[in-house]
């Protein structure tokens, strides 16, 4: 019994670790409604150079930038995990951060800028 | 002279070596916190306009913040106040707490504020107005020597929506070293927006979204004997930021004495620099990764 459950907690603690690793906090869940949203600026691919101002201002620190990978335990944004997320899940993230773990809310940006940032974190996706 | 000199090269060499981004207040806190591992150095001076001849005195203020965690932000002030025909000196140190209960983004986000001040009788800055905080009659070298050890507690509320902020802090501040005096109130509010919603693509320094612009309005609401608005000084301030480049704030307010009590005019401002990364850098230096 003993055993059993140093397994189990040793299992736990990989898990829990391997997840730290990949910068993902796994109770940060998007609601539905917010994964939902569409960028409203899709249309408009120039807003891009805008968001990589906003980018270069705010996120580079702990993301890291196209040429260098992240400088801690923020994740890559150009990961396929990342990637992976629809747009309105970005811009939630975004916007309400997630104080435990250190990710800052940039709620203080206006909408359209926090738009044009999921914007540019799309072209960092892995080719 | 030596001393106002002394003054001058402090705030010199901070703004030298230093400033941020955030909203435009000079007394309202918003919700954004320092963000992790960065540190924050900036410096204020108020320029004091007194009515009734009272003279006027510069009071300057430098600020290092440092973001704990993603909910906890720490800072240590240093202050000091100067007057023609009177003296420079300093007065005194804060040291600042705030931390953020919520973990994410809400509709009104509340921040609970709390800060220790070792001052003298002599500060000028008023970060904050409380009681019937009023005009500055006596002199810097007369009040030199009041020591006053105060703590002081804010509940900050605030809110972003379609790029306004809007805060609200209510203030109260204890006086440790005269105990029987009553506690005093205050509060501070604010409403801020950047001049432009989108970011131009461009590399400026004078596109409207590097500038917010807004307004505060401060003052005292009495004490816990008589909590009241009346005879307690208040100010409207339009506040101006200009942010210049990934890392430096520039900022400027007047504020206008609306009351009595009030001075006619605190004119403030302030300059911020960020250093990105601060604690990494700090870490590594000590063979950290």
């Amino acid at each position: 019994m003993g055993a059993r459950l140093l397994a189990v907690g040793i299992l736990a603690c990989a898990v829990s670790m391997a997840v730290a690793q990949a910068g993902v906090d796994p109770s940060w869940v998007v609601p539905e409604k917010a994964r939902q949203q569409q960028n409203p600026l899709k249309d408009k691919p120039d807003a891009a150079l805008g968001g990589k101002k906003i980018f270069t201002r705010t996120c580079v620190t702990c993301h890291g930038d196209e040429k260098n990978a992240r400088k801690n335990n923020a994740p890559n944004l150009g990961s396929e995990v990342v990637q992976a997320e629809p747009d309105g899940a970005l811009f939630w993230r975004i916007s309400n951060g997630n104080s435990r773990k250190g990710m800052p809310s940039f709620s203080s940006l206006p909408e359209p800028q926090r738009w044009q940032l999921v914007l540019y974190i799309r072209s960092l996706a892995r080719k | 002279m030596r001393s106002f000199l002394a003054v001058l090269a402090l705030l010199v060499a901070s703004v030298v070596s230093s400033a941020a981004q955030g909203t435009p207040y000079f007394t309202t806190y918003d919700h954004t916190m320092e963000e992790p591992g960065n540190l924050e150095l900036s410096t204020q001076t108020v320029i004091g306009l007194q009515k009734h001849d009272l003279p006027t005195y510069w009071a300057p203020l430098v600020e290092m913040e440092y973001g704990l965690t993603g909910w906890w932000s720490t800072a240590l002030y240093l202050e000091g106040a100067s007057a023609n025909h009177d003296a420079t000196v300093f007065t005194g140190y804060r040291l600042e707490n705030r931390w953020k209960p919520l973990k994410s983004e809400h509709r009104i986000n509340p921040v609970l504020y709390f800060e220790f001040e070792d001052i003298r009788g002599a500060s000028r800055i008023q970060k904050e107005i409380v009681g019937f905080d009023g005009a500055q009659e006596e002199r810097i070298r007369d009040q030199h020597g009041e020591r006053e050890r105060e703590i002081e507690g804010k509940l900050i509320l605030s809110s972003n929506a379609k790029g306004w902020n809007i805060a609200e802090n209510l203030i109260f501040e204890k006086n440790l070293s005269a105990f029987d005096e009553p506690t005093e109130f205050g509060y501070s509010f604010g409403v801020s927006r950047p001049l432009a919603m989108l970011a131009s693509g461009k590399d400026c320094k004078f596109c409207r979204e590097n500038f917010a612009a807004g307004v505060e309005m401060y003052g005292g609401l009495g004490d816990w004997d008589r909590f009241s608005l009346r005879d307690a000084a208040h100010y409207v301030a339009p506040v101006l930021a200009w942010q210049l480049g990934n890392s430096q704030q520039l900022k400027v307010s007047p504020g206008f004495g609306i009351s009595s009590a009030s001075q006619r005019m605190l004119l403030r401002f302030g300059y911020t620099y960020e250093i990105h990364g601060f604690g990494r850098m700090v870490s590594q230096m000590f063979g950290g990764k």
